[in-house]
């Protein structure tokens, strides 16, 4: 199996969200996870990139527990992109400069993420305009293009067209295809669109 | 040196009492504060200079050990004090920058700069290690302030990087850069202004105690150079400390080992 996760439990200040948790994700997949605010959507995906202290539960990615991976490798190949991109410094292509000194991104075979801003309707200029420049929607196709561009093995998306336009997000969708993703969304027209599988939280 | 009394002390704090009539006629408030402050001097110095005096005489390299690990005990408590937050151990993390950073500038500048025999000679180490430290934990606790401020409220940037791949390290190395350059800005300005606004008062005191101005100068220059080399080491020991208790040998971020405290 490419991505398994057993008996994973999510808390939040004390408190079982999810509990007993067992989902597999074959390779080129993408599973939907549904459920209302509050259910532990995002913290679920947290737990995946191992960003928030375990509670219970295994994980592994192509047969590899977290362990044998390595913190750092794991985290780069099962790559969480975040709600909301936090404030950073700089523009975009600064970002993408910090993110290629990182040891644990040395050597990988990358893509080009002006290409993936062009496909997602962009302009390449954008790139190097100051993120308090940028709209919401530009803000979270350069974080998007500079994940996907280092090609991880999974990505974890939470609610990654929710400031798009109709246009780029079903663009996104489009680059998204053949790619596994772990991808939390509210519109139950997107999630039939790109589901392979469903994961319905709180129900 | 014209050696004071109890009576010239008087006369000085009648300068004192002026200053809380004035918080009385002004309604500043301060009266009651300023009245403990200045008892607090006459105590904690007089207690001091007693301290020091058989301490100098004793000649007992322990003691002298002892007092310096006193002096550090409550340089790092002040230090936490100041900060706006709290993590388990950070007093232990205090205690040991302060350690390290006065340490071992103050030896250096007793046993090698100075080239006093012996080398813990309480009449040169002591206030040596009291002004390093006084002007060290400035630099510590504004480098740890900050960097527990950055890594809570910036927890965002350092996530950032981390879902990247990032190790702890270079996650918080922004953190650690501002944390340290704000320790340094303290010695920085003091460096820049001495002699032009003030006089220090270590010079002072040793113009007064009969020294050749131009010999007080060098020395000045020598403790400040000591200070500024200290402050630098414990920020960076203690930025690094600090750092190394809200990361998990995961590489995650524990920003809920953080407390905050009201100050």
């Amino acid at each position: 199996m490419f991505f398994r996760a057993t008996g994973l439990a999510v808390e939040a200040s004390g408190r079982r969200l999810i509990d007993g948790l067992d989902l597999e994700l074959e390779r080129g997949q993408c599973l939907v996870v549904r459920g209302p605010s509050g259910v532990g959507k995002s913290l679920l995906l947290r737990q995946f990139a191992r960003l928030d202290a375990e509670v219970a539960g295994e994980l592994s990615l192509e047969g590899r527990a977290p362990a044998e991976w390595g913190a750092q490798a794991w985290r780069t190949e099962v790559c969480l992109v975040m709600q909301g991109a936090p404030e950073l410094e700089g523009n975009p292509a600064d970002w993408l400069r910090a993110v290629e000194s990182l040891a644990a991104q040395a050597g990988r075979e990358t893509s080009d993420p002006l290409a993936l801003l062009s496909e997602w309707g962009l302009a390449a200029d954008k790139f190097e305009r100051p993120w308090s420049e940028l709209s919401v929607g530009e803000r979270q196709r350069c974080q998007l293009a500079v994940a996907v561009s280092r090609k991880p093995r999974l990505l974890l998306l939470d609610e990654p067209t929710s400031a798009l336009d109709p246009d780029a997000a079903r663009a996104f969708e489009a680059s998204m295809v053949g790619k596994s993703t772990i991808w939390i969304t509210h519109s139950p027209e997107q999630a039939a669109r790109i589901a392979d599988a469903v994961l319905e939280l709180g129900s | 040196m014209i050696e004071l009394g109890w009576v010239q002390l008087a006369i000085a704090g009648g300068l004192v009492v002026l200053a809380g009539g004035l918080s009385v006629l002004m309604e500043l408030g301060v009266g009651k504060r300023l009245a403990i402050a200045s008892l607090r001097t006459v105590v904690q110095l007089t207690i001091l200079g007693a301290l020091l005096e058989p301490l100098f005489r004793s000649e007992l390299g322990w003691l002298v050990g002892l007092a310096c690990l006193v002096m550090i005990g409550l340089a790092a408590h002040e230090s936490v004090r100041r900060a706006g937050r709290r993590y388990r151990g950070i007093r232990r993390d205090a205690f040991l920058s302060l350690l390290i950073a006065g340490g071992c500038t103050a030896l250096l500048a007793t046993a090698a700069i100075v080239g006093v025999d012996p080398w813990w000679e309480p009449r040169y180490l002591i206030p040596i290690l009291g002004m390093v430290l006084g002007n060290g934990l400035t630099g510590i606790s504004l480098g740890l302030d900050l960097c527990l401020r950055s890594i809570d409220e910036g927890r965002g940037r350092v996530e950032a990087l981390l879902v990247m791949g990032a190790t702890p390290r270079e996650a918080s190395r922004p953190v650690a850069r501002a944390a340290l350059r704000s320790g340094l800005v303290p010695i920085l300005n003091s460096m820049n202004v001495v002699g032009l606004v003030t006089v220090p008062g270590m010079m002072t005191g040793q113009i007064l105690g009969g020294t050749d101005p131009l010999q007080a100068a060098r020395y000045q220059i020598m403790i400040l150079f000591v200070i500024a080399g200290a402050t630098a080491l414990g920020t960076a020991a203690v930025v690094l400390l600090a750092l190394r208790a809200l990361f998990d040998a995961d590489g995650r971020l524990r920003p809920e080992r953080l407390r905050r405290v009201e100050n």
